[in-house]
């Protein structure tokens, strides 16, 4: 196994940005071969492939860093060192929460790789950039069927519901301040503190949601103007605190390389 | 469900005839766009891709229309006039003759 990686502030940015891709690419191939539909399937399955790509970058740019192989840095770790946000670790329910989760990421992941575009880490800025252009596709998808399980039948509609109210606290948790935020924030490396990343998010949604009437647990600050959860976020996931659907999930993805760690593949 | 069938045409390059390509079933023809991309456009192999729903397509497929039956019309094609003569005459006639400048 991987001795435990010494972190960096940027270390810890690049971890936690590749493990929320890793880990929600690997809930979303859950759905591979039993989607809705064959078309469906395919289309997801892809978006699937491509946030596992994402996570791919990241950890080669922390491999750069570190000396470590990017497969190393994925597969080796201990569940209590991987970064990623409570809002991936929920196991496949049914497809409306599937979908909501994919939303509500999709969408926050834009506004943070779009404050990333501009890092000064430009291996970073660079990736973020050619990232938000093949989001273009997931954001189109995302809105898509929100708006059709949103308003084409109560049943569907339901389910979208009862997604929502599953998933909100951990989406707004995707903003969880990260260990060394401030050093990163100071040198250009995040542009925005996450604080200021989740405010922005919620005002993209604002309209999204009273448009279709559906549960949007933030409001506006009067005095600054900025969006502010109404519900307590669930934090934890950036310091490695997971829960025991996450240990499930990592048994069983990390699974194959533990049977041999030195195999060549 | 009983879904509507699309039928999808992608074109290469730009100038390029479309070609179809297949088709998808989708819901409506907003979440065809989704899928047409998906299904013939991810791995950059199209420039532009055209989506249309089956039933917009007007087909002729009457034989007595595509395929007329054994009466000669070869008039109307020039594989039916015999030029052989009238060319091997001119031809002689071209060779024997003082070529202009």
């Amino acid at each position: 196994m991987l001795e435990k990686l010494t972190l960096t502030p940027l270390h810890t940015l690049l971890l936690a940005l590749a493990d929320d891709e890793f880990i929600l690419g690997y809930r979303n191939s859950e759905w591979t071969g039993i989607a809705p539909m064959l078309e469906e399937d395919v289309a997801f399955s892809s978006m699937a492939q491509d946030e596992i790509g994402h996570a791919r970058l990241m950890y080669e740019m922390l491999a750069a860093e570190t000396g470590i192989s990017a497969d190393k840095i994925a597969y080796a770790r201990q569940p209590e060192e991987f970064l990623s946000c409570r809002l991936m670790e929920h196991r496949k329910l049914d497809w409306a929460h599937a979908i909501a989760r994919q939303f509500l990421y999709d969408t926050a992941d834009h506004v943070r790789l779009d404050a990333l575009s501009r890092s000064a880490y430009t291996p970073l800025a660079n990736a973020s950039e050619k990232i938000l252009r093949e989001e273009k596709y997931h954001l189109m998808h995302g809105d898509m069927w929100l708006n059709r399980l949103a308003t084409l039948s109560t049943d569907s509609r339901k389910r979208l519901l009862d997604a929502l109210d599953v998933l909100w606290p951990d989406a707004l948790g995707v903003f969880e301040e990260l260990p060394g935020e401030a050093e990163l924030v100071d040198a250009g490396i995040l542009p925005e503190p996450s604080s200021a990343l989740q405010a922005e998010w919620l005002s993209q949604l604002a309209p999204y949601f009273e448009r279709f009437d559906l549960p949007f647990p933030a409001e506006m600050d009067e005095q600054t103007g900025l969006y502010r959860p109404t519900m307590e976020p669930v934090y934890g996931g950036r310091r490695g605190k997971h829960t025991e659907e996450f240990t499930e999930l990592w048994e069983e993805m990390t699974s194959v390389y533990r049977l041999d760690p030195e195999a060549v593949w | 469900m009983n879904l509507p069938v699309f039928e999808v045409f992608t074109q290469a390059r730009e100038g390029k005839p479309f070609e179809q390509g297949g088709s998808i079933v989708a819901p409506d023809a907003e979440m065809a766009i989704l899928y047409a991309r998906e299904f013939y456009g991810r791995r950059q192999e199209s420039h532009r891709i055209w989506i249309v729903p089956r039933e917009s397509i007007v087909e002729i497929n009457d034989p007595d229309l595509l395929h007329p039956p054994a009466v000669d019309r070869s008039y109307r094609t020039v594989g039916g006039y015999s030029v052989r003569d009238t060319l091997r005459a001119t031809r002689g006639a071209v060779a024997g003759s003082t070529q202009p400048d």
